[in-house]
């Protein structure tokens, strides 16, 4: 049996093609992991980009309370930080955006921002960092999130922090795919099941074909624990 | 001319009620020493400025400095989860958050920068922060006909950054990752440095390494070594994990004294 995190990154680092720009913002520790997976793999050429704006670090030395710290930048090539990253997509030159967020609807809809009004809140999240600038203009922006429930994927979000270029959303049980504007069950992964998904889910889902998602590689996993030795991969289910 | 000043006086000089930019990112070389000085002197109705905030804007939550946040993100990263104090301020009503996209803190800096009264964002078209927030606005472009959505020039009172080595005119080097530091000291009206070294005018004016911020932006020079701690700073110290453990653990703002007059090491 396959971790789920494991899967994830897996699920992750395969949507990146090689030659693509991608970025990942803080508390971002799977998506990291999975550029790196993806440039260790199949995608060398990809281009690693971050906050602190070290570009393409080579091996570096994650640390658990960041994804955008030092550590991204001492082994980079050249430097090219957060205002000139975003600067790429509004131009539309970034390939891949990693996101998070607390809610979802059927089409995509982020909700990273508040649950109740916006301007007297039951709940503050931590907001969409730059979401509302980067789903709408990065050419796809891939969803993680570490729960899967019907207060997660719901019928409507209680607030539309960003629409626009979500291409997928990576869950614990599942991937779902853009399919002509709305979310489609992709793959499931070999530690759920289809019965799983529809419980947890706040909408109805619909399906083309259904499809258990790849599992890690021998090789995948081997090279997880290379760029990971920490385990940081499963840093949001400790 | 020398501009510096014990931690205390420097932090004196800031008004309630002043537009802070914080310098850093989450976790990462964030002012923390001033941080707890702005706290320890009781500040009130701040409004404080950063695209991503961690326990700088925690802290300051807690002791009751804030009176609304400019930002993108304010949350501890995957390790250390929700800014607790930040999130019961707002949901209590005693903090206004003003949610941005990281990337509008960054136009609204820049257009200060550039001395414009706002700026346009091309990626901010299918959002409520638009219509949320008053200091977001949709026009029609007047050259293309097009929408496109506004934000409002941020210009901070003050900008508090941590830097690596200053001397003491305020010319002064961040290495490593630079965040919004840079920007921060061109928009603001003032800039207070803390910095982990003083060096002497020589150590810029007769090697190729020239400083990042030019000391006609400094206000005041603070020496204080580990002023970034309990957060990291680049090629200088780690996370203090105990410490963020033990701030964490604080669940009002008289445990919170507690915690300063250990933390606090006056320059």
């Amino acid at each position: 049996m396959h971790r789920v995190c494991d899967i994830m990154v897996c699920a992750m680092a395969r949507m990146i093609k090689d030659g693509e720009k991608v970025f990942h913002g803080v508390s971002s520790h799977m998506p990291m992991i999975a550029t790196l997976l993806a440039k260790a793999m199949h995608a060398p050429n990809a281009v690693h980009l971050n906050i602190p704006g070290g570009v393409n670090p080579k091996e570096p030395e994650l640390v658990s309370f960041t994804s955008a710290g030092s550590e991204l930048y001492d082994t980079a090539s050249a430097s090219f930080p957060l205002m000139e990253v975003f600067d790429l997509s509004m131009r539309g030159g970034l390939d891949v955006a990693f996101l998070s967020g607390v809610q979802f609807d059927n089409i995509g809809t982020v909700n990273a921002s508040v649950i109740g009004d916006y301007h007297a809140p039951k709940v503050r999240l931590p907001g969409g960092a730059g979401s509302a600038v980067l789903i709408p203009t990065a050419k796809r922006a891939i969803i993680w999130r570490t729960k899967h429930d019907k207060r997660t994927f719901v019928q409507n979000v209680d607030f539309m922090t960003a629409r626009g270029n979500v291409s997928a959303i990576v869950t614990p049980l599942c991937v779902f795919a853009m399919y002509h504007g709305e979310l489609i069950l992709k793959s499931v992964h070999s530690t759920s099941s289809i019965d799983e998904v529809a419980q947890n889910t706040g909408f109805p889902i619909k399906y083309l074909e259904m499809e258990t998602t790849p599992p890690p590689t021998d090789e995948e996993l081997r090279l997880l624990e290379k760029i990971d030795p920490q385990d940081l991969r499963n840093i949001e289910f400790r | 001319m020398n501009k510096l000043l014990s931690l205390q006086s420097a932090i004196a000089a800031i008004p309630d009620e002043a537009i802070i930019g914080l310098g850093g990112n989450t976790l990462n070389r964030a002012p923390m020493t001033a941080v707890f000085e702005i706290a320890r002197q009781k500040k009130r109705s701040l409004a404080l400025v950063k695209t991503a905030g961690a326990m700088d804007v925690d802290v300051l939550c807690l002791a009751g400095c804030v009176k609304s946040v400019d930002a993108g993100f304010i949350s501890y990263e995957s390790e250390y989860s929700l800014a607790q104090h930040y999130r019961k301020s707002v949901q209590k009503g005693l903090v206004r958050a003003n949610e941005h996209a990281c990337y509008t803190v960054i136009s609204a800096l820049r257009a200060a920068s550039y001395g414009i009264p706002f700026m346009p964002v091309r990626g901010l078209i299918a959002s409520d922060l638009i219509d949320a927030n008053s200091y977001f606005k949709r026009i029609t472009d007047p050259f293309s006909g097009d929408p496109v959505t506004l934000v409002s020039a941020i210009r901070p009172d003050y900008a508090i950054l941590h830097v690596h080595k200053a001397d003491a005119e305020g010319n002064a080097l961040i290495l490593g990752p630079k965040y919004e530091d840079v920007l921060f000291s061109r928009a603001a009206k003032r800039v207070i440095l803390t910095t982990e070294e003083i060096v002497d005018t020589a150590y810029f004016r007769d090697s190729g390494v020239k400083a990042d911020i030019p000391a006609f932006f400094v206000s005041g020079v603070v020496h204080v070594p580990h002023g970034a701690a309990p957060c990291a700073c680049h090629g200088v110290y780690d996370l203090k994990h105990e410490s963020i453990k033990k701030f964490l653990s604080i669940k009002d703002a008289s445990e919170l004294s507690a915690y300063l007059s250990e933390e606090v090491r006056h320059a």
